[in-house]
């Protein structure tokens, strides 16, 4: 390959020339390399298959009407999708129901977290089994805990309504109400989800150094300013990782509203992924699909650099 | 993880008030334990009920023990297939996808190539798009391109690599001195000696919690698999089990015998492994 070099070349470009294949010979002889080629290779195909052709395959399925049987053929309507999914009937109700679902998961899974985080971390023993066990929820399929919380609430038969009218409270239509359905359901989602939060707030209340809480008794603080100024302060990071998590994963909300109502009674939990799933594989309208999803894309971007722009603390420790 | 604070204040603390306060924390936790498990031991019993009882009593046991509902779900609906489906693909996942993390973790820890950082901030970054986003193109490759529409293939080839899970392992590995691997190296040994006998053993903990993850996830996975298969035969358990909604619109008790085959599994697997699953989730919360 030198010897190619050499003809029809200036000699600085030969030169240059030969300082790389020398490099790559020594890189060559390297078991490193071949090692690492041996990896990487399939780590680059599996990618590009798998992640990134299709999210850049999504930029422009959104931009034409898919044609299923010729793709290649598909007619090109630039903005026609977005404009398409803005006018479908649910479309602004999905939003609504998803916002609100966010919201309420804030509401029901943080300072609920949060307390239980604390007093996890102030117990002296037990403290492992108390997290594994409030922690099975999160490990369960969710579909099973769907069906099992609409046996547990069933209006007629459940067992939450016999015990509310043991109790001479009155009975709950839950799920089969439009005006309960999705609290109720977030609540259930909170239900399922709180212990993975629980457990990373516990472990960043143990990393905060134990001197600042005895000087801090040193100073005759009580437990309510230890929280207020010592723990939730020191405890910025983790709170703006779960923030994030919470948001993102509460904004893509699908598998629990579609097992536990099927988005009803009429659309009161119907969310903003249900209306993408079934554009997509019960509409069979790739196009608008793709379209919808790459506008909940820039929402949930949008949040994520928000809330880390807004509580990310400055200093670290 | 080293900074516990197993007993922050005690000596400043009269005996009978850390006592008492101690109490009502753990009668607090003691009631939060109770509220996360206590649907799952009802639903437990429940599938031993009759329908009648189920409906009608208010009673945690059963009056009459019944194994018809486990009779009956397993001769109406392919439970056994579902079960082997799952268990295919969750398995076949995990260890393919617990393997590439390990060794792409190493690499990008202890390896130096042009490129390297950006490539891992995009593999990272890849993590930021919603699932909505690739579902359409990914079910177009994996239908078009590979064939593997209604095949269980569809969902095991997507899960062979994880962003999570060579993050997780990268973090690891900074911590494996680079002398270590140095030393091997001078003493002959080859790359992939160094990676099985060296690297390998001395990452079993975070691996054992990553595949635990793995795992439950895929086992519990419903959007995905809900896509790819179509043909009963061909189901994972949870589409089988949302299917019996549809199936026994209000049977309760069936529902309850479904779902207590589902989550058997995952109660065996939690049970020896909830210690390195609850470490594995609360040091991705220090690291960030």
């Amino acid at each position: 390959m030198t010897s190619m070099a050499g003809k029809g070349q200036t000699a600085e470009e030969a030169v240059g020339f030969q300082r790389v294949w020398l490099m790559l010979r020594k890189a060559l002889r390297k078991p490193q390399f071949w090692f690492g080629v041996t990896m990487i290779t399939p780590l680059l195909a599996w990618y590009w298959i798998f992640s990134f052709r299709p999210i850049i395959g999504a930029f422009r399925m959104s931009t034409v009407t898919y044609k299923i049987m010729e793709p290649a053929n598909s007619p090109f309507v630039g903005i026609g999708n977005f404009l398409k999914i803005a006018q479908h009937p649910l479309f602004l109700v999905s939003i609504k129901n998803t916002l609100l679902w966010a919201a309420l998961s804030f509401v029901f899974n943080l300072p609920l977290a949060m307390l239980i985080a604390v007093f996890l971390s102030k117990v002296r023993r037990g403290r492992n089994i108390y997290q594994a066990l409030i922690f099975i929820p999160v490990v369960v399929s969710l579909v099973a805990v769907s069906l099992l919380f609409r046996m547990l609430m069933d209006p007629e038969v459940g067992q939450l309504n016999k015990l509310l009218s043991s109790v001479g409270l009155p009975e709950l239509q839950w799920l089969s109400s439009s005006a309960t359905a999705l609290p109720t359901a977030v609540i259930i989602a909170a239900w399922k989800g709180i212990g993975f939060f629980v457990v990373i707030l516990t472990a960043g209340i143990l990393n905060i150094p134990a001197e600042l809480y005895d000087a801090a008794l040193v100073d005759g603080t009580n437990a309510w300013q230890q929280f207020w100024r010592i723990t939730l302060p020191l405890l910025g990071h983790t709170v703006v990782l779960i923030t994030v998590l919470l948001a993102i994963g509460s904004l893509q909300e699908f598998t629990l509203p579609t097992v536990l109502t099927q988005g009803g009674p009429g659309s009161a939990t119907y969310l903003y992924n249900m209306l993408i799933y079934e554009e997509a594989f019960v509409d069979t309208r790739f196009g608008t699909a793709t379209a919808a999803s790459l506008l909940q894309f820039v929402f949930i971007l949008t949040i994520s650099i928000l809330q880390i722009k807004l509580i990310r603390p400055t200093w670290s420790y | 993880m080293a900074a516990i604070r197993k007993s922050g204040h005690a000596q400043r603390w009269p005996a009978a008030r850390i006592l008492i306060s101690q109490g009502i924390l753990h009668a607090l936790l003691l009631g939060m334990s109770v509220m996360a498990i206590f649907p799952f031991v009802w639903m437990t019993f429940a599938s031993f009920k009759p329908f009648k009882e189920l409906v009608e009593s208010k009673d945690l046991l059963p009056h009459t023990w019944t194994l018809q509902n486990f009779e009956e779900i397993l001769n109406r609906v392919n439970f056994v297939a579902a079960f082997r489906n799952s268990l295919v693909a969750a398995i076949s996942v995990t260890v393919v996808s617990v393997f590439t993390s390990a060794v792409m973790g190493y690499i990008f820890s202890k390896y130096r190539f042009p490129g390297k950082e950006l490539l891992f901030t995009i593999i990272l970054s890849t993590m930021m798009v919603p699932f909505a986003v690739v579902m359409v193109p990914l079910y177009v490759t994996i239908a078009r391109d590979f064939k593997l529409a209604d095949e269980l293939g569809g969902i095991i080839v997507t899960g062979f690599f994880t962003a999570f899970g060579i993050f997780l392992m990268r973090q690891f590995m900074e911590s494996i001195p680079f002398e270590l691997i140095d030393a091997a190296r001078i003493d002959g040994a080859s790359e992939w000696r160094i990676f099985f006998m060296l690297v390998l053993p001395m990452s079993l903990s975070p691996m054992s919690a990553l595949a635990v993850f793995v795992f439950l996830s895929n086992w519990d996975s419903y959007l995905w698999p809900l896509i790819v298969l179509n043909s009963l035969d061909k189901q994972t358990l949870p589409l089988v089990l949302a299917g019996l909604r549809n199936l026994w619109w209000t049977r309760y008790e069936m529902w309850a015998a479904g779902s207590i085959l589902t989550v058997v599994p995952i109660m065996i697997i939690y049970s020896f492994a909830s210690r390195y699953f609850i470490r594995g989730i609360a040091m991705t919360g220090l690291k960030a």
